[in-house]
């Protein structure tokens, strides 16, 4: 449970940070997922640069439409920010929904999401809250939506080297969303995780997203569900429909473990999307 | 002197150890360390089943920094076991004893490492390299019943290392008489005791030249034995000491790490030490029994027992450990606190190349209970009777004959033990008889409520004809008065309590304050055996030794001895095993009886069972120490909530899992019951001591069965399989059309 020796350098800005990265170095924010890693030898870097402190990655704003979430602003500040709660209840919901409170406090966004464990919650809220992660390299930047990031299992589309600067959603004041989880009753990780964003024409469902996290190996998109819900008044018939349509949307990318094995978790979605439309829209 | 004003009887008495335990300054076997100490490791089996042909030790001999490798042609009498002596020390060839160069399972040890750092053991290990020649191996109970089944030891061709029946009355005739008959398979898993302390030990030579191990156990005279035994010594060349004990529960009953450091201590003439981490520590001890049990029960329309049938079917593992005694008492204890004339049971114990199974709070009565009350509430429910009116009716009283066809000893308090908790729980008593009220429903409509009850009884003391037997030591010091007294004991305190209870009963015994008495504890070389710490035994056994001794130092203290000195060895009435044929017994000379209610939430979307309230009432005799007799209730239910509802150690062909406490999930504080009320009866056992029972298995026995019908209650479904977990039950559940989204 030792880590292999490294150097650890605090970088003060993004310039500086992509700098200093090197060939086998690693940046670190919060250290939660890293550390961890490190100690069990699956990731072995000689280098770690320190981004937690770099100002440009910290901040939250909200203008023109527009949610942006610095990449190592902490799931504690998430949670408790009131723009995130205004924009993306599912976000803040999500984030404060992680671990424990001091695992709030260190833990980052853009690690999390870097990070890619199927068991976290953030991602589910970002997929299906059509979110945008910008990306910033030594030969400049590019932007990726969360539904594109998210490959398979602690895999994205980050290349060695790049740095999550920050992360950014749609304002949806105007649609309701919830992020609700079945937790772990040891880690607090995901069991299951769903995440609902919808908008509401009266009574009827004028449109839907729902991507669901912690059953599968990454978040995912569930097209199905979401067409089962639109049209309808999100009435029992409508979301019984909607939960069978999820067990496909999400059949390719299950996972399980002796204690939850995949056929408990794929009813479990079915389960928690009924609970998240009435989290959003109670 | 018996219990009178001033008495410190019943006394909530600040136990002897909580300052140490509390800021840390005690030490545990881990802590202890000798100068100059060798570290030792354990290479264990890498296979279920198979034979070793060769271990080769040369690499790892001559990596610098190794002191030695013992493997099997180092042990003397390379055989051990605390009831039959089945396993080897260490797997390997050159033994002229059949088998003991077969591996049966992953945690038989092949060899040791003994090395002058801990990191150097551990590397050694690496280098041993082990030749096997695979065997067939079978890891279900009932395949390894089959005559196709592969045989795992020499003198045990059908794998079945006991088998029990109990052949009474006239079941056709049981039968006829049945107005309602209900069936029932029953099935639980193993349990891991997840002790706060894992394995350690420390071996060396002592100034008596004793061969001296201090480690973590429950009888320190067992321990001795089965070290004296394979090293070929005299047993007054073994010695065992007991420092602070974290936890034992029966896990530590069976030898860990006693035996391969005393070898190694008396052949390299140097202390050595060894500490497990907590995946070896679930790795590499017993577990509960997994226990299968078919039951048929009838009654007639008035819910008067008629007949009863049942097979019980235990996985043993791959040694005995103690299986043949479990079983025993599963086959006991099936039939639950009732009377039935007509009973028909067969109990087999079978090998399998998986863990053994061992001792464990409770000692096959939880998994027995899960059946027996298993069916008693599903014929209640097939009657339409109250749960507590029907246990009622049955309920074994003073002078009912057992499944054994002897009557249970004096003392028997069931029935009372029953209403008092029907009484202090949710029933009340009506024209109609007692009446379960029904609990307010929840306002979420994916939660539904229940409540449950179940009871039953536990043997206290070793049964079936084991010579049972426990020593105590008493030295009074001073002149005019008695101005000091010794007390000389080898009960463990495992963490229970029992050092401050030994010296209150020694305090009341000798009409002396508590603060007067000392106690020289666990050490073979001070005091004589007190038999082991489980079974519900020690305050009993010894509180009887106590007395004896006290006895006659008071009659040495009069005559005018100083110091006056005595000891004392007791003996309870006698027991007898099972008739082969027919059962008939007399098992036991004494019980505890215990009846649960509890209130459970069920989320019937998600399958989670919450408990949210649990009424225990315990029968203890007599209280010696409330407050550590409150502890073991509390305990004892949290630990049987951990086995009801989220303990599932998952093993695959012989290899377990999860053996990680993150994996292997054990209740937390978030978890435990809001509220737990303990209603402690005291109905003296006329040969206990002040009256007192056992008492600290007991709260564990019914709780999983008493969930189990309040599941059904809050749902109509019924789990017969342990654990319930959220998964079984949403199957369950789903099967019935509930909870469909
Ligand atoms: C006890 C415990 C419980 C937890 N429970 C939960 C839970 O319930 N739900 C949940 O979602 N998570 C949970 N987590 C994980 C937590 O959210 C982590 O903190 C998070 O996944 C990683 O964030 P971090 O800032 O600590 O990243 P680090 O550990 O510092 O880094 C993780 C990875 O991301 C990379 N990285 C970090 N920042 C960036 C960036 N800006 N750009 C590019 N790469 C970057 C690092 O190089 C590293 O590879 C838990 C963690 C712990 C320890």
């Amino acid at each position: 449970m030792w880590p292999q020796q490294f150097d650890y350098q605090r970088a003060d800005s993004v310039e500086s940070a992509l700098a200093a990265i090197g060939d086998n170095g690693k940046f670190i924010a919060g250290g939660h997922s890293l550390l961890p890693a490190m100690k069990l030898r699956l990731s072995t870097p000689d280098q770690l640069v320190d981004i937690s402190r770099i100002d440009a990655l910290r901040g939250i704003t909200n203008g023109n439409g527009n949610l942006s979430i610095g990449g190592a602003a902490t799931h504690a500040e998430i949670a408790a920010s009131a723009a995130v709660g205004a924009a993306c209840p599912a976000l803040a919901q999500a984030c404060g929904m992680v671990g424990d409170q001091a695992v709030r406090n260190f833990g980052t966004l853009g690690g999390n999401i870097a990070h890619a464990d199927p068991a976290s919650d953030p991602p589910t809220a970002l997929v299906a809250c059509g979110a945008t992660i910008h990306i910033q390299g030594v030969d400049g930047s590019r932007s990726v939506s969360a539904q594109d990031f998210f490959v398979d299992l602690f895999e994205t589309d980050l290349q060695d080297g790049e740095l999550i600067t920050s992360i950014s959603l749609p304002d949806c004041s105007d649609c309701q969303c919830a992020y609700v989880k079945l937790p772990h009753p040891a880690s607090r990780y995901a069991i299951v995780g769903v995440a609902v964003c919808l908008k509401m024409d009266g009574d009827t469902c004028a449109q839907a997203d729902v991507a669901v996290g912690g059953a599968t190996v990454k978040a995912v998109k569930c097209a199905g569900a979401a067409a089962a819900l639109v049209g309808s008044s999100l009435d029992d018939a409508a979301l019984s429909a909607a939960a069978a349509a999820l067990s496909d949307d999400i059949g390719d990318w299950l996972t399980g473990d002796v204690a939850y094995p995949e056929a408990y978790r794929s009813a479990m979605a079915g389960v928690f999307l009924k609970r998240a439309i009435s989290a959003a829209s109670g | 002197m018996s219990a009178e004003a001033g008495s410190v009887i019943g006394e909530s008495i600040k136990r002897i150890d909580a300052r140490g335990k509390v800021t840390g300054e005690t030490r545990y076997p881990g802590d202890i360390d000798i100068e100059g100490q060798l570290w030792m490791r354990i290479k264990f089996s890498e296979r279920a089943h198979a034979r070793v042909v060769a271990v080769d030790v040369a690499a790892a001999e001559a990596l610098p920094g190794v002191v030695r490798v013992f493997t099997s042609l180092d042990v003397p009498v390379n055989e051990y076991g605390l009831v039959i002596k089945d396993q080897p020390v260490l797997c390997g060839p050159g033994g002229d004893k059949a088998g003991t160069d077969v591996v049966r399972c992953y945690m038989d040890m092949v060899a040791v490492a003994v090395a002058e750092t801990d990191t150097i053991a551990k590397q050694a290990i690496a280098l041993i390299q082990v030749h096997y020649e695979d065997l067939p191996a079978v890891f279900d109970a009932e395949e390894a019943m089959l005559a196709s089944a592969p045989q795992l030891h020499p003198d045990c061709a059908d794998n079945q290392v006991a088998r029990y029946r109990i052949r009474r009355g006239d079941m056709a005739a049981g039968w006829r008489a049945a107005d309602v008959v209900v069936e029932g398979m029953y099935e639980t898993t193993w349990q891991e005791h997840a002790y706060l302390q894992p394995e350690a030990g420390l071996g060396y030579i002592d100034e008596a030249n004793r061969v001296t191990v201090v480690v973590a156990g429950q009888w320190t005279h067992e321990d001795q034995e089965q070290i004296y035994h394979a090293l070929d010594l005299p047993p007054g060349q073994v010695r065992v000491i007991y420092p602070a004990i974290g936890g034992a529960f029966g896990g530590r009953e069976d030898m860990s790490v006693q035996i391969v450091l005393a070898l190694a201590a008396w052949k390299l003439r140097r202390p050595v030490k060894i500490q497990w981490n907590r995946e070896e520590s679930i790795r590499y001890h017993h577990k509960r029994h997994p226990i299968k049990v078919r039951a048929k029960w009838g009654a007639t329309g008035e819910g008067l027992l008629t007949a009863m049938e049942c097979e019980v079917i235990g996985d043993a593992g791959a040694y005995n450990y103690t299986s043949n005694k479990v079983l025993g008492n599963a086959h006991l204890t099936v039939s639950g606190a009732y009377e039935v004339e007509n009973i028909h049971i067969d109990t087999y114990a079978v090998y399998t190349n998986n863990i053994p199974s061992g001792a464990f709070r409770g000692f096959g009565a939880p998994q027995a209970l899960l059946a027996a009350e298993g069916q008693m509430n599903r014929l209640a429910a097939a009657l339409n009777m109250d749960p507590l009116e029907i246990r009622l009716k049955n309920s074994i009283r003073e002078g009912s004959i057992g499944s054994v066809g002897t009557p249970f000893p004096p003392g028997v308090s069931m029935p009372q033990v029953f209403a008092a908790c029907g009484a202090e729980s949710w029933w009340r008593q009506g024209e109609a008889g007692w009446q379960l009220q029904a609990p307010v429903a929840p306002s979420d409509s994916s939660k539904r409520r229940g409540r449950g009850l179940a009871g039953g009884f536990k043997n206290v003391g070793f049964s079936f004809g084991f010579p049972e037997h426990c020593w105590a030591g008493i030295e009074l010091q001073g002149s005019a008065e008695i101005e000091r007294v010794i007390l000389y004991h080898a009960g463990a305190d495992v963490g229970q309590g029992a050092h401050t209870v030994l010296m209150q009963m020694a305090a009341d015994a000798l009409g002396v304050p508590f603060e007067r008495v000392q106690l020289v504890a666990s050490d073979t070389a001070t005091s004589g055996s007190s038999g082991s710490a489980s079974a519900s035994r020690l305050s009993f056994m010894s509180g009887n030794a106590i007395r004896g001794a006290a006895e006659l130092a008071l009659r040495k203290w009069q005559d005018e001895e100083r110091p006056a000195k005595a000891d004392f060895m007791y003996h309870p009435p006698e027991t007898t095993p099972f008739d082969p044929q027919t059962g008939y017994a007399e098992p036991n000379f004494a019980y505890g009886y215990v009846a649960e209610a509890v209130e459970v939430e069920v989320d019937i979307e998600t399958g989670q069972v919450q408990l949210l309230e649990v009424v225990c009432a315990n029968d203890v005799g007599k209280v010696i120490n409330r407050q550590q007799l409150e502890g073991q209730i509390e305990g004892a239910i949290v630990q049987a909530q951990g086995y009801a509802l989220m303990e599932y150690l998952v093993s695959r062909d012989g290899r377990i899992l999860n053996p990680y406490l993150s994996t292997y999930l054990i209740p937390t504080s978030l978890d435990v019951p809001p509220r737990v009320k303990s209603v402690v009866l005291e109905y003296p056992d006329p040969i206990g001591p002040w009256g007192a029972r056992g008492m600290a298995e007991m709260p564990f026995l019914p709780l999983a069965p008493a969930i189990a019908a309040a599941i059904y209650a809050a749902t109509g479904v019924w789990i017969d399989s342990q654990p319930f977990t959220a998964q079984k039950v949403v199957a369950a559940l789903r099967a019935a059309g509930i909870g469909e989204v």
